[in-house]
């Protein structure tokens, strides 16, 4: 390699965009000339000097609030479907499925989806989740669901002195739906999920009755949940509890 | 099945790229008004399309590359190019001549370098023509490749290099010439020391060397 084959490459060389036979010849070149060797260096340190000069800024306090309203204000976005679930298959499969309901009847689920989504968001998504309100009045976190969504939040009362932490839009199914959380004196962590029961029926076999209310249980890795109804809205409630005093809790809360 | 609200998909994915984003909108649009309103755009048209951004691949690329669009579609008409690039470029020619020329070479480099202010390199950065611009940020701030910023640019992977080559030519040309008003340095020897080290024909040389890439990849 010569001169003028260096100069067309060093800007390569420099970024790093050379593999190993290329970037071996640019060395070897370099090896033994001064004039290439020096505009290496040169180049080098002027990337390195604007690189110290050039801090990204730091990020508005509001743009982030506000591009996080500007997706929970927009209508759900389109379902991003496994590639199995094209039409062409999709089609047969749903075929299939009337069949062995129009054949057994119901297709039994022993845990509804709900349950499962709740608990995924509690162990998986919770830590690290952005609110779209935060506060510890649960009052003004029900409020600001208001005209969000189709259906009037009320977060529900909890004894052991917990307090509400924030809010957010999320979805059940294809519904908008309220998720609060809430933190309790004793460092737990409990989150309530507020949505529109029309579609996503609330079963599991673990049934009891809690103060002449049935409640479904669930148990995930560390966590417990119950779900129920009340005024035509089903709630999921998720803790880091046990499946009794989760129990517990709700018996207070359904006292209130 | 399990599905998870798209919205949670997207926040994972997207938002840790904001602050990057937000970066390079500043410095495309040099407005921070603008530059929010750019990357709220940008995220928003992001999350509409988000069934198209194919999960594990590279999703700040991605984001990127909304970005260029929406600044081009709807920035870019109100950009004025503050320099004659010709000027700056011959700047650039000056101070590899100062560098290179001088005997005490790197004592200039580093009575450049060394002085050098962020408030110039900002405000160099700013005066460089968007296309070339884009190209310095997005592979000098953000360490994307030549490929990567090929496919955000959407253009060819030797256009990206001479864009970026021309970029870095007239930022530092023009951080010679602030140097050279605030006194830091004093320019050198006039005369044009001939050589590899001058710029002149680098366009060929690109070619040349895309011709070779491209070669290679046959």
């Amino acid at each position: 390699m010569n001169c003028a084959e260096t100069t067309s490459t060093v800007q390569a060389y420099i970024d790093g965009e050379l593999d190993g036979v290329d970037r071996e010849s640019v060395e070897r070149h370099l090896v033994g000339c001064p004039g290439c060797s020096r505009r290496v260096h040169v180049q080098t340190r002027f990337r390195a000097a604007v690189r110290v000069h050039l801090h990204r800024p730091e990020l508005p306090f509001t743009l982030r609030r506000r591009i996080e309203e500007t997706l929970a204000s927009q209508p759900i976005a389109p379902r991003r479907w496994p590639t199995w679930m094209s039409l062409p298959r999709l089609v047969p499969a749903a075929a299939a499925v009337f069949l062995i309901v129009a054949i057994t009847g119901t297709v039994r689920r022993s845990h509804s989806m709900v349950l499962d989504q709740a608990e995924s968001m509690f162990s998986r998504q919770l830590p690290g989740m952005p609110m779209d309100v935060t506060g510890s009045d649960c009052g003004s976190i029900s409020s600001w669901f208001r005209g969000r969504l189709e259906f009037p939040v009320h977060a529900p009362a909890l004894g052991g002195g917990a307090t509400c932490q924030g809010g957010r839009l999320v979805n059940v199914g294809e519904r908008p739906a309220a998720y609060i959380v809430y933190r309790v004196s004793d460092g737990h962590r409990v989150t309530f999920l507020v949505f529109d029961p029309r579609d996503q029926p609330i079963e599991s076999r673990d049934r009891r009755i809690v103060n002449g209310r049935e409640i479904y249980l669930g148990t995930g890795p560390g966590i417990s949940t119950a779900a129920y109804h009340d005024r035509g809205l089903g709630y999921v409630v998720t803790a880091d509890y046990d499946e009794d005093t989760l129990t517990q809790l709700l018996t207070t809360s359904f006292g209130r | 099945m399990k599905r998870r609200p798209i919205r949670d998909d997207f926040e994972r994915e997207a938002l840790p790229h904001l602050s990057a984003l937000y970066g390079a909108a500043l410095r495309m649009t040099r407005d921070p008004k603008d530059a929010e309103d750019l990357v709220q755009e940008a995220l928003l048209r992001a999350y509409r399309f988000f069934d198209t951004f194919e999960a594990g691949t590279n999703c700040k690329a991605w984001l990127f590359r909304i970005l260029t669009n929406v600044f081009c579609n709807q920035y870019r008409e109100r950009e004025r190019e503050h320099v004659v690039m010709t000027e700056a470029e011959s700047s650039a020619a000056n101070l590899e001549q100062f560098l290179s020329g001088a005997a005490d070479g790197r004592d200039s480099e580093t009575a450049l370098l060394g002085r050098m202010v962020s408030a110039d390199v900002e405000k160099a950065l700013a005066a460089v023509p968007p296309d070339f611009r884009l190209a310095v940020v997005l592979a000098d701030l953000e360490d994307f490749s030549y490929k990567e910023i090929a496919e955000i640019m959407d253009c060819p992977a030797g256009t990206v290099m001479s864009r970026l080559y021309r970029g870095r030519k007239i930022l530092q040309g023009l951080l010679y010439d602030y140097a050279v008003e605030q006194g830091i340095i004093t320019p050198g020897n006039p005369e044009r020391v001939p050589g590899p080290s001058d710029g002149d024909g680098r366009t060929l040389d690109l070619d040349a060397f895309r011709r070779q890439k491209r070669g290679e990849e046959v």
